[in-house]
């Protein structure tokens, strides 16, 4: 927790957190930190309220600000490809698995992309353990959505032999610690994976119909298109705040939220709208408040936000 | 793999497809033997990258790297136990997963019990140490995920020294740190921290879990074949090692605490 926590909290009048009794062995800082986050716990709603209302957020960033982005390429070695992406302290670890298939019938030239993320009962207290989470079903239907319409990898690129042999890319990503706007973070390691695959030389025999790869040939990197879907997301909270990459304590209190798939040139791939995004901000002559939809704000934003994530994130690289 | 079951939960791939194979592995399927070791001596283990603390949304956390076995592990609770019958002691739960790209063939979801036998051996190896008796009615959850894995004995061995950190970093009592080391019979030499290569070579492999500060071992995995004098000549040079691993632990968790503690001054 940030230190403006004591200087936020002593203009509180509403609801005091109980006096715990055995405090006195804590330093005065100490006692306030401790009073702040029961009080988050007990109010988290009233908490970021009074945050926002000084225009900055829980962790200090502005209400726009983007929190930082690391990320890092082929560091495992069992998988064709592979990406960490730290998102604030949100963590995705996304690995290429390729493997050969027959095609399907009426796509005989095309391969498989398959994505799934897992949001394993490690990374939040949210999450159980056992089978996909609702959530983790919902992601990983939206990221094979954004990666398949955006095209970031042509299907008939995987065609080892039409009708007989192509590869399948299995595309895990697991959330090692999940602290709000997983998508975002997943599709840009998912991504940046694809963009570290390599695949070996195959060759088809019709004879044997066995599939062979070579060890002495160079490997090949993947044919991606030059467009890459890139993910930013938005949410609202009290039909006031446009808070841009939400974290896991803001996510559930929000009533909207957005999130804006971009191709290369600015060109929307998806855009999904949770809610009403009509903000009161301004009020006319009679003090009634007047009601905006942000919707176009918020893409210009993720606009920005993409060229920035590409040329310092994705090419930095 | 095939894919036995379709899974709705989960964006499924063609019905089947198999890992692809080299022709070069065909005729000569058995690799040599001189990619062992790589230069290590046969008492020395890979080097221990260990940082407590990555995953904040838990009570406790590590992360572990051991050349390429990558291990995170976080500690949730002590919770309520829900669904079970009243107990005076506390409750160790250990779930172990592998992530689907961490082993040379894709791991589907749900096809082998590999997982759940790790997770027995890592609860094994930590039950001893930890003050269960301190916590009744109450469950601790350690969940494990394996990133990558390079032998099935370092990863357990990996593990147990990643749960153990994390639960000295989530602040559960316990009576010891309780290091963990692998070695492998390899004829008359003992191997230790044998990769995947090197063990499916030996003749039979051990992991050794122990508590360093109160030289006492919590639990031994001995799988293979070996004369009773070399699984104690194993058992001897792992517990050596473990003394040097403890260590390494002990500073990492003094680095970390005096780290959190001058950011909340």
């Amino acid at each position: 927790m940030s230190s403006s926590t004591t200087s936020i909290l002593p203009s509180l009048s509403p609801p005091q957190p109980p006096q715990t009794q055995h405090l006195e062995h804590l330093s005065q800082e100490e006692q306030d930190k401790l009073k702040a986050s029961v009080f988050q716990r007990l109010h988290p709603k009233l908490y970021l309220e009074k945050y926002l209302e000084e225009e900055v957020r829980p962790d200090g960033r502005e209400l726009g600000g983007w929190r930082g982005v690391f990320l890092n390429v082929g560091s495992i070695s069992t998988a064709e490809g592979s990406a960490l992406v730290r998102m604030g302290d949100t963590t995705v670890v996304c690995g290429v698995k390729a493997e050969i298939a027959e095609p399907e019938l009426d796509r005989e030239g095309e391969g498989f992309l398959v994505p799934n993320l897992d949001l394993p009962a490690m990374c939040s207290p949210k999450f159980k353990p056992g089978p996909p989470s609702e959530e983790a079903q919902v992601l990983s239907e939206r990221l094979n959505q954004a990666l398949l319409t955006s095209n970031v990898l042509p299907l008939s690129s995987l065609c080892i032999e039409s009708g007989k042999a192509v590869w399948v890319l299995y595309m895990d990503a697991t959330c090692i610690n999940y602290d709000g706007n997983a998508f975002d973070a997943t599709l840009l390691a998912m991504v940046a994976a694809l963009r570290n695959t390599t695949l070996p030389q195959a060759k088809h025999d019709s004879e044997t119909h066995q599939t062979l790869c070579s060890r002495s040939k160079p490997r090949v990197p993947l044919q991606l298109a030059n467009s890459v879907p890139i993910a930013t997301s938005f949410g609202i909270f009290d039909s006031k705040y446009v808070l841009a990459d939400p974290t896991a304590f803001e996510e559930p209190l929000l009533d909207a939220s957005i999130s804006v798939v971009l191709g290369d040139g600015g060109e929307i791939i998806s855009l999904e709208q949770l809610g009403s995004v009509l903000v009161e901000d301004v009020q006319d002559g009679n003090g009634e408040w007047v009601k905006r939809d942000v919707l176009k704000e918020c893409i210009e934003a993720a606009r920005a936000r993409r060229d920035v994530l590409v040329k310092e994130v994705l090419n930095g690289k | 793999m095939a894919q036995n079951v379709f899974d709705r939960r989960r964006t499924n791939g063609p019905e089947e497809s198999t890992p692809f194979i080299y022709e070069e592995d065909i005729s000569n399927p058995v690799r040599p033997q001189e990619t062992c070791r790589k230069g290590r001596k046969p008492a020395d283990i890979r080097p221990i990258f260990l940082q407590p603390g990555l995953i904040n949304q838990a009570a406790g956390s590590a992360y572990i790297e051991m050349d390429r076995t990558k291990i995170a592990c976080a500690i949730y609770g002590p919770r309520q136990s829900k669904n079970v019958a009243f107990h005076e002691k506390g409750r160790l739960n250990v779930e172990v997963k592998f992530a689907p790209y961490s082993c040379l063939t894709r791991r589907a979801p749900m096809r082998d019990a590999e997982d759940r036998s790790v997770a027995m051996a890592l609860h094994q190896a930590l039950l001893a140490s930890v003050r269960l008796e301190s916590f009744p009615k109450a469950t601790i959850d350690i969940f494990i995920t394996v990133i990558e894995t390079d032998g099935m004995e370092g990863c357990v061995a990996a593990g147990s020294i990643a749960a153990s950190t994390a639960l000295a970093h989530a602040g559960i009592e316990v009576l010891g740190l309780v290091m963990s080391c692998s070695a492998a019979a390899m004829g008359s030499e003992v191997w230790l921290d044998p990769t995947d290569e090197e063990s499916r070579l030996s003749n039979g492999t051990l992991v050794l879990s122990c508590m360093p500060a109160l030289t006492t071992v919590t639990s031994v995995w001995q799988t293979g074949r070996m004369a009773p004098n070399q699984a104690l000549s194993c058992m001897v040079a792992s517990q050596n090692r473990c003394d040097d691993i403890h260590t390494i632990v002990a500073q990492a968790l003094l680095l970390d605490n005096s780290k959190s503690n001058q950011e909340n001054l």
